[in-house]
């Protein structure tokens, strides 16, 4: 049987402002397994942005029960919340994100740190997984002096040096040309298939549709469909 | 090495270089005012606590219980001398003195002055007086010495003498009786002071005894080695005085003068406070901006699993370094005001208009800052503490932050 990651149900998440309620999620049920490359599609406004903030942990639903590595969501303080995240998931942003006052390698060692790993050892960790993903020759610089396809796959690395179980990828390949997109993607199928590593990304690239074993359709808050197929790459 | 939250602290105040330079500069000029502040006032506590001692009054005094209240001249010590021993055997106790006053009338020909008459230790005085060291002509008393006086040129004037004059001394006996003596000037000060000048009568204290009918001394004057040792001496002797005599300090004994020192540490104080209060306003507003700025990053770095507690201690890093170049900085802009007014000092003669003494006490017209380690430890401490007190509601501010917006906020 395989191990569930992740587990939705029914899930609903409603913001508010005001006296406004609006519904983002309608009663999602979902579940992510060890090992998949999964696409979260939809247009904008769909909800893809707030189920992937609940499957990382990074908020809490409405209604619903979420459980991201078996632990309820709605039992853990903030503070529990961010070991989860720390310790357990990796976060790959649409704009990289990376801190820009620190070079590739301290932002790859940052998350290390956080998990109070010793210097010597988050230095090579870090060192090795830059080498590992072919970004050796970045370690040095700051993303300020990289290109944009350079600081993702950095980002890449940052999400996956501490050996997560899980990655959520918000529109990784949005600010990317095709090739660069390509390159993102093929590397993160590879950290699938090599390190285990699962993958779940919001987007509306077909590339990444196309690149993904399995794809969430979401539209109004509610799945529509979920299709499980073999990417060709 | 730096960790990487020290360079991630270190590195962040480069970012905006001309509102790190700003920050750094109100920090540093605020911690330059008051490092010279404290300086003066520090050199301007030493200058009086150093006139009051060389003024005769000492550090501390042994004086018979009941004196600090009645202020009764006639009163006089318990076993004054082996009170003077032991006083003298204290380890840091540099000069010992004992004193006895009563007024007096000194007259001369048909002019008279009302005075107080002062019996001095004619070994101890010199070392304890400066105004001893006033001489402007003949000498001071020599020990065990009888039937002479040392005056001040203010009394001088107003009798109308020389040295060698004679002068009649009238005054009240304990018993009530008037006394009467024949007193040679064998000395003349001059202290610039007419207020001083005015008020210098010295005999030797045996002479006083004799004069006064009342055995011994009225009080022991201390000079402690170091002035920074007051209390504590004052406490350790307070053991060693005996029945029916208590040491005072220099506060108790001239409680004008103390009001006086009380009332210059609570508005320098007061001062600091006001500047400090100004720099931590003008940082912490530059701090709240750069921080909002740093939002979507702090959001980012919260996501990746930062937990406040870090994220308020790299906040509060960056205040930290700022307030530590704010101290150097400072420490510059404050080293040549403090270095001049240490070496050259302030004059406040044409301030004084010639009035150099308040309460009898005679004091230099020029003020002295007080130089020293003090003020790295207190630039140093100034600094970070205003930086981080700044820094507090910009990085309570960011707690606030929603992780979530790190993917809710998609542009860069």
């Amino acid at each position: 049987m395989e191990e569930a990651l992740v587990q939705v149900r029914g899930v609903e998440k409603v913001f508010r402002s005001g006296s406004i309620e609006v519904p983002a999620l309608r009663g999602i049920d979902l579940e992510i397994n060890a090992g998949e490359f999964m696409a979260i599609a939809g247009p904008s406004g769909s909800g893809k942005t707030t189920l992937l903030n609940l499957m990382g942990a990074l908020d809490v639903p409405t209604a619903g029960r979420v459980e991201v590595i078996g632990r309820d969501l709605s039992q853990l303080s903030r503070h529990q919340r961010a070991d989860l995240r720390l310790r357990e998931l990796g976060f790959v942003f649409q704009a990289y994100n990376l801190v820009p006052v620190l070079t590739a390698i301290e932002n790859v060692e940052f998350v290390l740190e956080l998990q109070g790993m010793d210097r010597r050892q988050r230095q090579a960790r870090a060192q090795q997984t830059l080498d590992e993903l072919g970004l050796g020759e970045l370690a040095q610089r700051r993303p300020g002096a990289m290109s944009g396809g350079q600081q993702q796959r950095v980002a890449v690395a940052r999400a996956v040096a501490s050996r997560p179980r899980l990655v959520l990828a918000d529109e990784p390949t949005a600010n990317l040309d095709s090739d660069n997109a390509q390159a993102l993607l093929g590397m993160m199928r590879r950290l699938r298939d090599e390190e285990g590593v699962s993958f779940v990304f919001s987007t509306h690239d077909p590339l990444v549709v196309s690149y993904a074993s399995r794809v969430v359709s979401l539209r109004d808050g509610h799945i529509v469909s979920d299709e499980r197929k073999e990417a060709d790459g | 090495m730096m960790g990487l939250s020290w360079r991630m602290a270190w590195r962040s105040l480069g970012r905006s270089r001309r509102r790190t330079a700003l920050s750094i500069l109100g920090v540093s000029v605020g911690c330059a005012i008051a490092v010279f502040a404290l300086a003066f006032m520090r050199g301007g506590r030493e200058l009086r606590v150093r006139a009051i001692s060389e003024s005769g009054f000492g550090h501390a005094r042994i004086a018979p219980v009941g004196w600090a209240q009645s202020r009764r001249d006639e009163l006089r010590l318990q076993s004054w001398q082996q009170v003077l021993a032991r006083a003298r055997a204290v380890d840091g106790v540099a000069v010992v003195a004992p004193h006895a006053r009563t007024p007096g009338l000194l007259a001369f020909g048909t002019r008279a002055v009302g005075v107080q008459l002062l019996g001095v230790d004619a070994r101890a005085e010199p070392q304890i007086n400066r105004l001893v060291r006033a001489l402007v002509a003949g000498r001071y008393l020599n020990p065990g010495e009888e039937g002479v006086v040392v005056v001040g040129k203010a009394l001088v004037e107003r009798l109308d003498v020389e040295l060698g004059d004679a002068l009649l001394l009238t005054l009240a006996r304990a018993d009530g009786e008037l006394e009467y003596a024949m007193l040679e000037i064998v000395g003349i000060v001059d202290t610039g002071s007419r207020e001083i000048d005015h008020s210098i009568c010295h005999v030797a204290l045996a002479e006083m005894e004799k004069l006064t009918g009342l055995a011994g001394a009225g009080e022991i004057s201390l000079v402690f080695a170091q002035a920074s040792t007051i209390e504590e001496k004052v406490a350790e002797l307070a053991a060693l005085v005996g029945e029916g005599n208590e040491v005072l300090s220099w506060r108790q004994v001239l409680p004008a003068m103390g009001g006086d020192a009380a009332g210059d540490q609570a508005f320098t104080n007061l001062f600091i406070a006001i500047v400090v209060a100004v720099v931590v306003l003008g940082v912490t507003s530059a701090q709240l901006t750069a921080m909002l700025e740093r939002r979507r990053e702090f959001a980012v770095l919260m996501a990746l699993g930062m937990k406040g507690g870090q994220l308020l201690r790299l906040v509060l890093l960056e205040a930290g370094l700022l307030g530590l170049m704010g101290a150097v900085v400072g420490l510059g802009l404050a080293a040549y005001p403090v270095y001049y007014t240490a070496t050259s000092g302030i004059d406040f003669s044409s301030l004084m208009k010639g009035d150099i003494a308040i309460f009898g006490v005679f004091f230099d017209p020029v003020i002295y800052a007080d130089m020293g380690a003090w003020m790295v430890f207190y630039a140093l401490a100034l600094s970070c503490f205003s930086t981080l007190v700044a820094a507090l509601y910009p990085a309570f501010s960011v707690l606030r932050t929603d992780p979530g917006s790190a993917l809710s906020l998609r542009e860069m």
